[in-house]
C-alpha cells in the first residue's frame, strides 16, 4: 500500500514532487512517459498532478482506468483534459478569472457542498480557493465537494470544482479542476501550497490505511 | 529567413498562438509536439530558432541536450523560458527560487539595454495589475560570456540573459513564457521586438 504520483517532467512538477517540502510523502514517483502497469505495483492511491501532457495521459488511459477498476484511488487534478480519457468526466469551459482577489470585497463563487467529507478534515475550505479552470459535471451519485453557481455572463449552469466518484469504477475517482502543483511548483501562489500541505499528508494516510 | 520551431506541450497555447499569428511573425513559427524532437532533424536548413516554453517536459529535453547544443553550434537561436530543473542548455545549471520573497526582491532591474526590451519599463515588467512576481520569482547562474539584461531585486540574481554557443545564441528568461507578455502598457513592445530579434538576429541590435 503506497502513495504514487505521476511526474510530467516539467520544472513545476519537479519542484513540487522532488522538492524538500513533500518528497518524503511519495512512495512511488513515476515519470509519465514511463508509466506501465508494473510501475504501479503496490500503489493504492495515484495522483495525476495538474498539467501533464494530455497525449501521454490519453495514450496510457487504460493503465489509469485499470488502476481504478482494480480498487485503487485515482486523484486527477485540473488542466489534464480528463474528459478525453477518464470515464465519467464531463467538463465545460468558463473563462478563468485570475484576478478575483484584487477586489477586497470580492467574494469567490466557491461553495463547500460536502463539509463533512473526510478531505475537509485535512484541507480547509479556505485553502481550496483560488482561480479555477472550467467546470465539471459529476456523474449521478458521485459526491460533489466544491462547486460554483451558474454564471449568467458565461451562460453556464455552474458545476463542480472537486468531486469524489465511487460509482464509475470499482475504485474511486477524485477529480478536480484545481491546479495546485503548477502554482506551488512555480513558487507563486501561497494558497496552493497550503492546499498541498493538507492534501498530500491526507493522500498518504489514505494510501497507507487498510480501508478503501 | 528560416522559420522558428515552437515545441508544444499538448495544450492549446493561447500565448504562443498570439506570437505565431503576429503580423511580424509572417507565419514563420511552426509548432511540433515536444516529443517529436526525437525523430526530427533539428537542422539550420529547416529552422533558425527553437522556442521552448516553461510548460515542457524538461526531463525529456535533458535527453535531447546534445541535439539542442548541436543546433546552437551551427548557428541556431534558442529561446527558453521557465525554471531549470533538468539542465538541457549548454552551461546552464539549476534554478534558485527566491525564498520568503518580498516586493523588493521581485523588482525587475535592467542592467543593460537590449532591443527586445527597448521602451519596456522595468515597472511594467515588475507589476501586472499592481501585482508583482509574474515576470520572475527565481534566478539562474548565467553561463560564461552571458549578457545579463534583467536581474531580480539584486544585480546578482540574473533573470534574463543572452549567451553565445558556437555560432548560435541562447536567450533565457527565467520566468513565465516571454510570449505571455503584451498588455496595453509598455510590455506590448516585447512581442514584435522579440520577433525582430528572432528573425533578423544581430542586425536588429
Amino acid at each position: 500500500m503506497s502513495l504514487a504520483i505521476l511526474d510530467g517532467g516539467t520544472f513545476f512538477h519537479h519542484a513540487a514532487i522532488q522538492g524538500a517540502r513533500y518528497r518524503e510523502l511519495f512512495d512511488l514517483v513515476i515519470y509519465m512517459p514511463e508509466l506501465t502497469p508494473t510501475a504501479l505495483e503496490g500503489a493504492k492511491l495515484l495522483i495525476v498532478p495538474d498539467r501533464v501532457h494530455p497525449d501521454l495521459l490519453r495514450n496510457h488511459r487504460q493503465i489509469l482506468i485499470d488502476f481504478a477498476q482494480s480498487g485503487g484511488t485515482l486523484v486527477v487534478f485540473g488542466e489534464n483534459q480528463a474528459e478525453t480519457w477518464l470515464p465519467g468526466v464531463s467538463w465545460t469551459a468558463r473563462p478563468t478569472n485570475f484576478w478575483w482577489w484584487l477586489d477586497k470585497n470580492a467574494k469567490p463563487p466557491h461553495r463547500q457542498v460536502a463539509p463533512d467529507h473526510e478531505l475537509f478534515q485535512a484541507v480547509t475550505f479556505a485553502d481550496t480557493i483560488w482561480h479555477f479552470h472550467g467546470l465539471l459535471r459529476p456523474p449521478p451519485q458521485a459526491q460533489t465537494l466544491i462547486d460554483v453557481p451558474p454564471d449568467a455572463e458565461n451562460d453556464d449552469t455552474g458545476g463542480a470544482l472537486l468531486y469524489d466518484d465511487r460509482v464509475t469504477t470499482a475504485g474511486r475517482l477524485i477529480v478536480s479542476t484545481l491546479d495546485p502543483f503548477y502554482h506551488h511548483g512555480s513558487n507563486f501562489m501561497p494558497a496552493t501550497t497550503k492546499f498541498l500541505d493538507g492534501f498530500l499528508p491526507w493522500a498518504r494516510a489514505r494510501a497507507h490505511s487498510p480501508g478503501a | 529567413m528560416k522559420p522558428a520551431l515552437a515545441l508544444s506541450y499538448g495544450f492549446p497555447d493561447v500565448a504562443m498562438a498570439k506570437l505565431a499569428s503576429h503580423p511580424d511573425a509572417s507565419g514563420r513559427i511552426t509548432s511540433r509536439d515536444v516529443y517529436a524532437l526525437e525523430h526530427l532533424d533539428l537542422d539550420l536548413d529547416d529552422f533558425g530558432a527553437l522556442l521552448i516554453s516553461m510548460h515542457l517536459d524538461q526531463r525529456f529535453l535533458a535527453g535531447r541536450a546534445a541535439q539542442i547544443e548541436s543546433f546552437l553550434r551551427q548557428g541556431g537561436s534558442v529561446i527558453a523560458n521557465g525554471h531549470i530543473a533538468y539542465p538541457f542548455l549548454p552551461g546552464m545549471t539549476g534554478v534558485h527560487p527566491l525564498e520568503n520573497y518580498g516586493l523588493r526582491d521581485l523588482a525587475v532591474k535592467r542592467l543593460v539595454d537590449h532591443p527586445i526590451w527597448a521602451g519596456v519599463s522595468e515597472n511594467d515588467l515588475t507589476f501586472r495589475r499592481g501585482v508583482a512576481g509574474f515576470y520572475g520569482r527565481a534566478w539562474h547562474h548565467p553561463p560564461d560570456g552571458a549578457t545579463v539584461v534583467h536581474a531580480l531585486g539584486e544585480p546578482d540574481r540574473p533573470l534574463d540573459f543572452i549567451y553565445p554557443v558556437g555560432k548560435g545564441r541562447v536567450l533565457f528568461h527565467g520566468g513565465n513564457d516571454l510570449w505571455q507578455y503584451g498588455a496595453a502598457d509598455s510590455t506590448g513592445r516585447i512581442l514584435p521586438q522579440l520577433l525582430r530579434w528572432m528573425f533578423f538576429g544581430e542586425r536588429a541590435e
